[in-house]
């Protein structure tokens, strides 16, 4: 194989992204190939931004760009209610429903002794701290609803217990806009145990 | 739903067979190593995509072939055409739907609902307390998504938790301890909801079997299935139950770095007349309480799925004395569409040819009809 070497470590680079294979890392760096200079400089300088510029905020571990994130600065949001989320990403999509008003706190992850991911890795202690301010009322659990999110929310909810605040989960089942009909039995049966009353 | 036409290519001793079955009873008679239970091979190839032999594709193969190819026509509201192609340079098979090529065999899976009854299921009666358990959950998943879904769920939870209980035997600490009791409750919220489910299926189960037993013995034996579940232990609910088990056995779990509590551990207790078939039973009891179990999990599944399931019989006459065989040949008629292999030097004079129903002769892996 005779590559040009600078070309072949660009193709590796987009190679270690999540979703990018082999082809696609290599059209991603022929295409920047064909950019002039100015228009690359600007995706390298954003890419360093998200380093220099971006951290997590000191609260609750969400994307900031000072010390505190937006959600924690903010004076309209209800400081009385933490939406426990795993990823920063979790943060996104709740933001993004316009629905909830209070603080965020983000783990950073699940407990998975497979795979090495334990309480203290988790930024769980923090939370309970927090949680423990006296201002918090309310902890919503809003991790995926897999075996480890789920033992995750136990764990949690076993160590706020002696705090006596509400602890709620998120609820599950049928997508809005989802027809019965769609969706898997499974998510079907589990949505039809856990109903309401209206 | 059933199974119109089958074709072999290359498939164990078929060269090139195509046969075209009866809605009702098929009955393939030939000598040892002819080639009958191949046929049902293939058709369980076909429903679950998996060997019920523990056989390599390789293996399934035609002597000095490189491929093999199984095509079926099923019948049900709609007609499907199912090809599976494998060969041997690829190592791999191809499914194709109505010509269509899929991509996962889990799009096959549950589509065709089949019951199998072998020689093999002297195991379920028999065997390790596994078989049995293995016998219920495929049971209840083939029936319910709901039960596959906690199931998965469940196993998941005992893979990490024996993963911590490894790690505790390696490096005690309160923080892995702090964290086991969440895992604690994940086990016992999971296995719990297992627990409830089986309880429910053999409630339900039992009825289906010893409608079972009337047809085959008579009413002379009564069969009962007992669920023993989390060791017999006695207590308030399953729950507290779960709760004090744990508690109980932790340092055992620990040092013996596994999960010695929950429905993976349970067992199911058949009995004729309450006498426990697996000590006291004679070898015709222990084939009549199998093929009841078959029996009655064809007619559970009609019932759940409301769909006929295909019904495979391997050898089923073999180990049966005649007064036994005789009213399973009459049972045979309220099924749907059964496929049974019979070894042709026995006499089976009893078993009654209806119009409507094939017998297939099989000749070193050619095909005739009688």
């Amino acid at each position: 194989m005779n590559i040009a070497e600078p070309l072949l470590a660009a193709i590796e680079e987009f190679n270690k992204f999540p979703g990018i294979g082999r082809k696609t890392a290599q059209r991603l760096a022929l295409f920047l190939l064909k950019r002039n200079e100015h228009e690359v400089k600007n995706f390298v300088n954003s890419i360093l931004d998200l380093k220099s510029k971006l951290h997590f905020c000191g609260d609750c571990f969400n994307l900031a760009t000072e010390d505190k994130c937006e959600v924690c600065l903010s004076p309209k949001r209800d400081r009385s209610i933490i939406c426990v989320v795993e990823e920063v990403s979790d943060v996104i999509s709740i933001e993004k429903s316009n629905e909830f008003n209070g603080l965020y706190h983000v783990l950073g992850g699940v407990l998975n002794p497979l795979s090495g991911v334990h309480q203290d890795d988790l930024k769980i202690k923090e939370l309970i701290k927090r949680a423990s301010n006296g201002e918090t009322k309310e902890l919503i659990l809003a991790v995926n609803p897999d075996t480890e999110g789920e033992t995750t929310s136990l764990y949690i909810a076993k160590n706020v217990k002696h705090l006596g605040i509400k602890v709620t989960r998120i609820a599950r089942g049928i997508p809005i806009g989802g027809d019965l009909e769609f969706a898997d039995e499974a998510t079907v049966g589990r949505a039809v145990l856990g109903r309401i009353e209206i | 739903m059933t199974l119109k036409n089958l074709s072999l290519k290359n498939f164990r001793i078929h060269k090139k067979s195509d046969i075209t079955f009866s809605n009702n009873l098929n009955f393939i008679v030939g000598g040892n190593g002819q080639g009958k239970t191949s046929i049902l091979e293939a058709i369980y190839i076909m429903c679950t995509t998996k060997n019920f032999k523990a056989s390599s594709d390789s293996e399934l193969t035609r002597f000095g072939g490189n491929e093999f190819e199984i095509d079926g026509k099923f019948e049900d509201l709609t007609e499907d055409i199912i090809r599976i192609y494998f060969n041997k340079s690829d190592n791999k098979r191809y499914y194709f739907q109505n010509g269509k090529q899929l991509n996962r065999n889990a799009e096959i899976i549950g589509k065709f609902p089949i019951v199998l009854l072998t020689p093999e299921d002297h195991s379920l009666t028999q065997g390790y307390p596994a078989e049995r358990r293995k016998f219920v959950d495929s049971v209840i998943c083939q029936a319910s998504e709901l039960y596959l879904s906690s199931l998965l769920d469940y196993n998941k939870t005992l893979r990490q938790r024996s993963n911590l209980l490894f790690r505790l035997n390696e490096n005690y600490s309160s923080s892995l301890i702090d964290q086991l009791e969440a895992w604690d409750e994940k086990l016992i919220n999971t296995g719990t909801e297992l627990i409830r489910f089986r309880m429910k299926f053999v409630l339900e189960f039992e009825k289906y079997v010893e409608e079972s037993f009337r047809f085959i013995v008579d009413d002379s034996e009564k069969p009962v299935i007992k669920y023993d579940y989390l060791n017999s232990y006695s207590g308030d609910s399953i729950e507290e139950m779960f709760k004090k088990l744990l508690i109980e056995k932790k340092d055992e779990e620990i040092r013996r770095r596994s999960n010695l509590v929950g429905p993976h551990r349970d067992d199911f207790i058949f009995l004729i007349n309450e006498n426990e078939l697996k000590i006291f039973g004679s070898q015709g009891q222990h084939k009549t309480f199998q093929v009841a179990l078959r029996f009655a999990q064809y007619f559970y599944l009609k019932d759940k799925i409301g769909r006929l399931p295909i019904f495979l019989l391997d050898d089923v006459f073999g180990e049966l004395d005649s007064k036994r065989a005789i009213r399973i040949s009459q049972y045979l008629k309220q099924v749907g569409q059964a496929f049974i292999t019979i070894t042709d030097f026995a006499n089976f004079s009893f078993l009654h040819k209806e119009e409507d129903d094939a017998k297939l002769l099989i000749t070193n892996g050619e095909v005739s009809y009688a």
